[in-house]
């Protein structure tokens, strides 16, 4: 079936809108301890110790790390089973500014 | 506190020894969380259907600051956070009941003190410990307060108490992580 041009304008716009990342974000917070945070990241995301260990540092010292990517939904998810065990997470647009 | 936490036996069993005292406050604390958690609760839900999927009418952030922590906004946006809350908020509610319980009922059905958790086991342990911690750490207001300034509150201040609970939970929590570790 042959489309018209509007369709194939407005199908490669919604393409390129979707693709647009979120992002799951961590913010450091006084309470959780520190192997705590590690020990969950290794859990939710079958992160190796060393790559969970990284983002841990990442959130200790500079207040925040970005912990996963991918679609609005899949955001969603991971920051609900990040609240879930505590940790204080919120999900982005990949380009806001952090 | 005589309790030396929990150690790790063979490939799936993490074990730890209470005294009656200690078994006593971690029950408590327990059920602080779950009549806490429960105070947040719909009531007189005008949609039964709403609210047997999951749907609130909560779309603002609890007014207490506990229950704040324990079910904080997913978005920096006020209305996408609302919106999110709407959908998620009891389902997380449950959750976070379920991990409370779960150490309750291992905590109750201990009669000599003894706690035998298993991996998943654990994690509800965990992530009921850790609920208590956060919602001690704003009672504490570790936000503000510095390490020093906690460990120099005075013998009759009750936040001294608080602050006493609150490290023995991290201790704790953190003897139960290494041992969880120590497979991987």
């Amino acid at each position: 079936m042959v489309k018209t041009d509007t369709k194939i304008e407005e199908e490669i716009r919604a393409i390129f809108s979707g693709d647009t990342p979120w992002v799951t974000i961590v913010w450091d917070d006084p309470v959780n301890l520190m192997t705590y945070v590690t020990y969950v990241l290794m859990e939710l995301f079958g992160f190796s110790k060393a790559k969970a260990h990284e983002l841990m540092m990442k959130v200790h010292t500079e207040g925040k790390a970005v912990v996963s990517t991918g679609s609005r939904e899949e955001m969603e998810h991971d920051v609900a089973r990040l609240h879930e065990y505590g940790l204080w997470a919120t999900l982005q647009r990949g380009d806001q500014a952090l | 506190m005589t309790s030396e936490g929990f150690k790790r036996h063979g490939s799936n069993s993490y074990i730890a020894e209470f005294a009656e005292n200690e078994r006593e406050i971690l029950i408590n604390l327990a059920e602080q969380i779950i009549e806490l958690l429960a105070e947040r609760i719909d009531h007189g839900h005008e949609d039964p259907l709403a609210a047997m999927v999951g749907i609130t009418s909560h779309d603002s952030p609890p007014e207490d600051e506990v229950l704040h922590r324990l079910l904080p906004n997913a978005y920096q946006d006020q209305a996408d956070s609302a919106e999110f809350r709407r959908y998620t908020e009891s389902t997380l509610r449950n959750k976070k009941q379920a991990h409370a319980m779960a150490m309750r009922m291992y905590l109750k059905s201990a009669a000599d003190g003894i706690i035998d958790l298993d991996h998943d086991g654990a994690n509800a342990w965990l992530g009921a410990v850790n609920d208590i911690r956060l919602a001690l750490g704003v009672r504490l207001n570790v936000q503000e307060r510095t390490q020093d300034e906690l460990e120099l509150l005075a013998p009759d201040d009750p936040l001294r108490g608080v602050y006493i609970v609150y490290g023995w939970l991290g201790w704790l929590q953190e003897g139960l992580i290494e041992a969880l570790m120590d497979e991987s």
